[in-house]
């Protein structure tokens, strides 16, 4: 299964190959994603090699030589070097289980921080060194991850099949007469649930998983299932689905490329944060934990991403810098951020494995 | 050959110890493959084997995880869909390929060649390609779809993917030549003197296909049946594409279990079923069957 920064890698440079933005504004944008390492004097001391793993294999490519070298000029004795294997929680498991760890920092997400934290695997944030008040809110420095970004699962939909409205909430989005056509879900349990939950008017946390997976099997029949954001974006534009739970950074760009025919809606979308976990016994040490720190502290970085891809940024300073013309898609803009209901990163780390399963037990039945 | 041949022979056999020696250079020859037999087992079968006994000790030792198979309807879910996907691949596969390869074997010379190329042409295309090719056709909006409608023989798009037609389809796509191959030879190897003796002998063309052809083509058929099946139970990238996500074939849901939700008792439980499923797959039909046949050992 794909996850949402493999997704956001491969917009930024899809952009970047039509011309849409520049070789700076894309580096700042991979920077602020954590595909490519900030240089900064925080971590100047240590004579050690810091391993980034991300998801884009090609975002890679030309940052060896127009980043890594001058960060590394920079700071002596430091080197931050990327991998591009993409870090499922399964690959981090079996490094952390081999005693063969060469990860520092990879992009998970707050079930994975979770998970990996309860089996053991990952390294417990130092908020004696991260500040707690660079983030907006708990959900993004959790026990065992911080998130530098965030992104949101919304409703999107087709406003031409839809002449007389669209869908508002959930509850529209569940309407099958009100609202005639196929659906598009992600194929995971995290979020679908929430949405099923709040369509019945019900409270999204705890997660209720039997009535949630009853719910989604009342749209069976009209269902078709995303894996990974290009698809998403793809089954929408083709129009194999009407309306879908899908990622904004998706959703904006269908909204741009459409002049507004694919809308998409902030209420009741479901925030979550990009975050960023690091293995137990990573070979770097304690210093990860000022490069974190570092990623998190700096607001400038992370409104270029926004401007890059549509990633909300996270630091609380930085959605007054967002340009006006962009507000509309970041996520974690004042105005949008109260629509929405913020992923209990704590209730799927402890049910994930369960509840997914069952999902998918029901959907793929 | 005969002058010389016959001077050198006895020279030879002079030279050499005539007793126990078929057994002394039997020993020599598989010295010879020691070294390819000693990094399979180090480099392959032994990590396989580390990987697969994962399945008795995770969460904790014991058959834990093999009693799923029995109680879980999940697990269950997954085989019965995989099996009924291979089986219908298998099945319109054979008698696709079976025509196919009645063409073939009867044409000229010349057009057996260009039969051939058109079979193993597809062979060299991206799965991952095709699939995608196939999602473009079926899709709503799709050729197929377009097409009928401009036609006026349908009002709504037909539901041609994302469900277990599509992914048939897709696999039955990739699967033909598979088939074409082992049937074609065995059909090569019949004597065509023996169709023209039963038509002699008064046998309709229908009687002389069912009684003579049929059955001496019978071999390729079952070599490919047991070929396509085998493959298909592995399949990932089709059906992932073109399920539309509604549909988990055996080596998906192993993927998911290994990588997302991080249960490798189960996911190596299943993985272990397909290996033992494929290997008595294989015991029982060799058998039936020639398996030299299959993985192009020549007739």
């Amino acid at each position: 299964m794909q996850t949402f920064q493999q997704d956001c890698v491969e917009l930024a440079l899809r952009r970047f190959r039509r011309g849409e933005v520049g070789r700076r504004e894309l580096l700042a944008g991979l920077v602020a994603l954590g595909a490519v390492a900030p240089g900064g004097a925080a971590m100047a001391q240590a004579e050690r090699q810091i391993v980034m793993v991300n998801w884009g294999g090609l975002a890679n490519q030309g940052f060896g030589d127009f980043y890594g070298k001058p960060f590394m000029a920079e700071n002596p004795g430091v080197r931050v070097v990327q991998d591009s294997t993409g870090p499922a929680t399964g690959r981090i498991r079996s490094m952390v289980e081999s005693g063969r760890v060469t990860w520092d920092v990879c992009d998970s997400s707050a079930t994975g921080a979770n998970l990996l934290g309860k089996l053991d695997l990952a390294t417990r944030m130092d908020y004696s060194i991260i500040n707690r008040n660079d983030v907006i809110g708990p959900g993004f420095a959790l026990e065992y991850g911080v998130a530098p970004y965030s992104f949101s699962s919304v409703l999107v939909y087709d406003s031409a099949k839809f002449p007389n409205g669209g869908p508002t909430n959930w509850t529209d989005f569940w309407d099958l007469r009100k609202f005639p056509g196929t659906r598009l879900l992600r194929r995971d349990a995290t979020c679908v649930l929430e949405a099923a939950l709040m369509s019945m008017g019900k409270p999204p946390y705890p997660v209720d998983i039997r009535t949630g997976i009853r719910r989604v099997m009342e749209l069976r029949r009209n269902l078709v299932f995303w894996t990974n954001g290009s698809e998403s974006e793809q089954l929408m534009r083709t129009g194999e689905a009407v309306m879908g739970q899908i990622w904004h950074t998706r959703a904006s760009v269908l909204h741009k490329e459409s002049n507004g025919r694919f809308k998409f809606i902030w209420n009741q979308g479901v925030l979550q944060p990009g975050i960023q976990v690091v293995p137990k016994g990573n070979p770097a040490g304690e210093i990860v934990q000022k490069f974190l720190a570092s990623m998190l502290a700096k607001p400038e970085p992370q409104v270029g991403l926004l401007g890059l891809l549509g990633n909300g940024p996270t630091n609380p300073k930085a959605a007054a810098m967002v340009p006006a013309e962009l507000r509309q898609y970041n996520p974690t803009d004042p105005e949008n951020e109260k629509q929405q209901i913020v992923l209990d990163g704590a209730f799927w780390g402890e049910n994930y494995q369960q509840a997914n399963q069952d999902f998918l037990d029901a959907v793929t039945g | 050959m005969s002058m010389s041949g016959s001077a050198a022979a006895p020279a030879l056999s002079a030279a050499t110890p005539a007793p126990s020696l078929p057994r002394f250079r039997n020993a020599g020859w598989w010295g010879l493959i020691l070294p390819a037999f000693l990094l399979m087992t180090v480099f392959y079968l032994a990590p396989i084997l580390q990987v697969l006994l994962i399945s008795f000790t995770e969460p904790r030792p014991g058959l834990d995880n093999y009693e799923r198979l029995f109680t879980s309807m999940g697990v269950q879910n997954v085989i019965e869909t995989t099996l009924r996907i291979c089986i219908i691949t298998t099945a319109v596969s054979l008698a696709l390929g079976y025509a196919l390869s009645y063409v073939v074997a009867l044409a000229s010379p010349r057009a057996q060649r260009w039969w051939l190329l058109a079979v193993l042409v597809p062979l060299w295309i991206s799965v991952l390609v095709r699939s995608f090719a196939w999602v473009t056709l079926l899709r709503r909006q799709g050729l197929v779809n377009e097409g009928l409608m401009g036609l006026g023989v349908i009002d709504e798009p037909l539901r041609l993917v994302w469900n277990e037609f599509g992914i048939v389809v897709g696999m039955v796509h990739y699967m033909v030549p598979y088939a074409v191959l082992p049937i074609l030879a065995s059909m090569r190897e019949i004597d065509p003197r023996l169709l023209a003796a039963a038509r002699g002998l008064g046998a309709s063309r229908f009687t002389a296909f069912r009684r003579v052809f049929l059955p001496l083509s019978a071999p390729g058929l079952v070599a490919a049946g047991v070929l396509v099946f085998i493959f298909s139970l592995g399949f990932y990238i089709t059906p992932a594409i073109l399920g539309g996500g509604k549909t988990l074939m055996a080596a998906e849901w192993i993927k998911l279990q290994i990588l997302d939700l991080i249960r490798w008792g189960l996911g190596t439980m299943l993985a272990t079923v397909l290996v033992v499923a494929i290997l008595v797959t294989l015991a029982i039909f060799s058998r039936v069957v020639n398996l030299k046949r299959l993985f192009g050992g020549g007739a």
